[in-house]
């Protein structure tokens, strides 16, 4: 038992985790889902926006965070739709976060009946979110200028009547960084925009200060974040939606793999317990 | 104001772009000349300056008092420049991104030069840079279906893939060190471990499955959120004060002039 331990192969470490990470793509099943306080307050917060408010959804991933903070979007995307709610698609972390947010609006956009420029927008790629963020506040229309298809914003349906950054209602920020930090700076504090996130597992402890302090009205964690947040919207708006969304998958491949590290590290302190326990025995013998 | 207006009003004749591109290029070039011709010191000193009036602009436009109510409520004398200047900011990092290609391009050419056994890489670089930089071009600037199609293949189908599997390999690596590293060997690594499995099965639906029959207090999704929460909240809140007061000593230093080395020689 000792010997096999020891001499374990990574590769048979490797193919197991690949296998416990396609298997729930090819075989579906449901796990229940608890719903933690910090997704419940990020769902009652967009409920509880008026009909027709504008908001702010920062696409601040890319394609190597996908896996957490793609289905977090779709979430928060497919809610704002079925509420009618305005909003636009805003990237500063990476230029892939715009280009991967306008195609995940493109699919849900037409089941919610969703038309580009008149209900959502896609502002696009900016750098230097600090100084962006600045002059964004004073006048929208004047800092955003054009979307990504370079029709300018202030024509656009949407837009009407949001002139400076007190005109929306609500930003959320998916992310694996810490960028919804500058939106705490520039809007959280100075306008008290209510402000939301969605970060991958790694980068949710260090937001639980700002759950906490009320800086943000909620978050989603990771992709446990996300099956929660979807078992929300099934509750009140489409209770289908967990038998054919890929948010459950994702979550049952997230869930093995965590079992098989958890069994790994099991294992390998079984291992250490053995050989240190055989050390001993031979040293009082010896 | 109305001066800076009519400097950041955006053009929309394609002959006076080109002109205003090639005049603000050429005044880039003749400032540059002019930085390299005077004495270290001296530029030092430039730098020092523009640095300090940056600084003191936010600095400024953040202190000073607002009006409370009228056409300008919640604006100060400076507030209406913030446009312009975060126009001039994103022009100035559009040119630090300009010096990290140049850098890229000084380090890769010199192992190619050198015939380093790393050579190989550099050309996939100087490949993989040009075709992105050339077809993102074209599709920007004339799009069609092979423009279009040629994008889609480079962005989507090579770039976002390949972003996917570098991020995906960190599992991998994670699996080998649960297995070989994550030993309780001390107390601390014990408490530590005990804190890691239970958030890692807090996380995770499963842990719920497995806890569903416990009383709530039990449960692993409660014990997890309570360790987030609490004593969690605690350390990073130390450690985020502790980071910020740097932070603000590092800022007031460069803001200053007083930090010395790579940023003012």
């Amino acid at each position: 038992m000792l010997r096999l331990l020891q001499s374990l192969d990574r590769r048979y470490l490797y193919a197991l985790l690949l296998l416990s990470v396609t298997l729930p793509f090819f075989v579906p099943f449901q796990l229940p889902v608890a719903v933690t306080p910090a997704t419940k307050k990020l769902y009652d917060a967009i409920e509880r926006l008026p009909a027709n408010s504008f908001v702010l959804v920062g696409v601040d991933w890319s394609a190597g965070s996908r896996g957490e903070n793609r289905p977090q979007t779709e979430m928060i995307l497919r809610h704002l739709m079925a509420r009618h709610l305005r909003f636009a698609i805003l990237a500063f972390s990476d230029p892939q976060g715009a280009t991967l947010g306008e195609e995940l609006a493109k699919e849900i956009a037409p089941q919610y009946g969703y038309v580009e420029g008149v209900n959502w927008v896609n502002f696009g790629y900016r750098v230097d979110m600090v100084n962006w963020l600045k002059a964004f506040i004073q006048n929208v229309p004047q800092q955003v200028k054009t979307d990504v298809r370079g029709v300018p914003v202030a024509n656009l349906p949407v837009m009407q009547g949001i002139r400076t950054a007190r005109d929306i209602a609500m930003a959320i920020d998916i992310t694996p960084t810490a960028s919804y930090q500058y939106y705490i700076q520039f809007l959280t504090q100075p306008l008290h925009m209510p402000l939301g996130v969605g970060l991958t597992a790694v980068m949710a402890p260090e937001a639980y200060n700002y759950v906490d302090s009320g800086q943000l009205v909620g978050m989603m964690a990771g992709l446990t974040g996300a099956a929660e947040y979807q078992a929300l919207f099934a509750r009140q708006y489409d209770p289908r939606l967990p038998l054919h969304s890929r948010v459950n998958a994702y979550s049952n491949a997230n869930s093995i793999a965590h079992l098989l590290i958890i069994t790994f590290i099991l294992l390998g302190n079984v291992a250490m317990f053995l050989e240190r326990r055989g050390r001993l025995r031979a040293t009082r013998r010896g | 104001m109305g001066l800076w207006s009519g400097f950041f009003h955006p053009v929309h004749s394609k002959t006076l772009l080109a002109l205003y591109i090639a005049g603000v290029l050429f005044a880039c070039l003749v400032l540059f000349l002019v930085l390299q011709l005077i004495p270290v010191p001296a530029r030092r000193h430039v730098i020092r300056f523009v640095t300090f009036l940056g600084g003191l602009f936010y600095a400024l436009e953040f202190f000073l008092p607002v009006a409370k109510s009228g056409p300008h409520a919640d604006q100060n004398v400076l507030t209406p420049y913030t446009t312009a200047f975060g126009n001039i900011s994103q022009a100035i990092v559009g040119f630090t991104i300009g010096l990290g290609v140049i850098n890229l391009f000084q380090v890769h050419l010199g192992r190619l030069v050198k015939r380093s056994s790393d050579a190989m890489f550099s050309l996939a670089f100087f490949l993989s840079f040009l075709a992105m930089f050339l077809v993102s071009l074209w599709h920007h600037s004339h799009p069609n279906a092979l423009s279009r199609a040629l994008n889609h293949i480079l962005f989507d189908g090579l770039l976002q893939s390949l972003d996917a599997t570098m991020f995906s390999l960190i599992a991998f690596y994670i699996a080998s060190a649960a297995y070989r590293a994550f030993r309780v060997r001390s107390l601390e690594a014990t408490i530590l471990l005990v804190t890691a499995l239970v958030v890692m099965l807090g996380q995770i639906p499963v842990g719920t499955y497995l806890t569903h029959t416990f009383p709530a207090p039990l449960r692993v999704e409660n014990i997890r959120n309570w360790i987030l929460t609490q004593a969690n909240v605690a350390v990073i809140r130390a450690i985020a004060f502790g980071l910020d007061i740097g932070a603000l000593a590092m800022s007031l230093r460069i803001w200053l002039g007083l930090e010395r080395g790579n940023y003012f020689d």
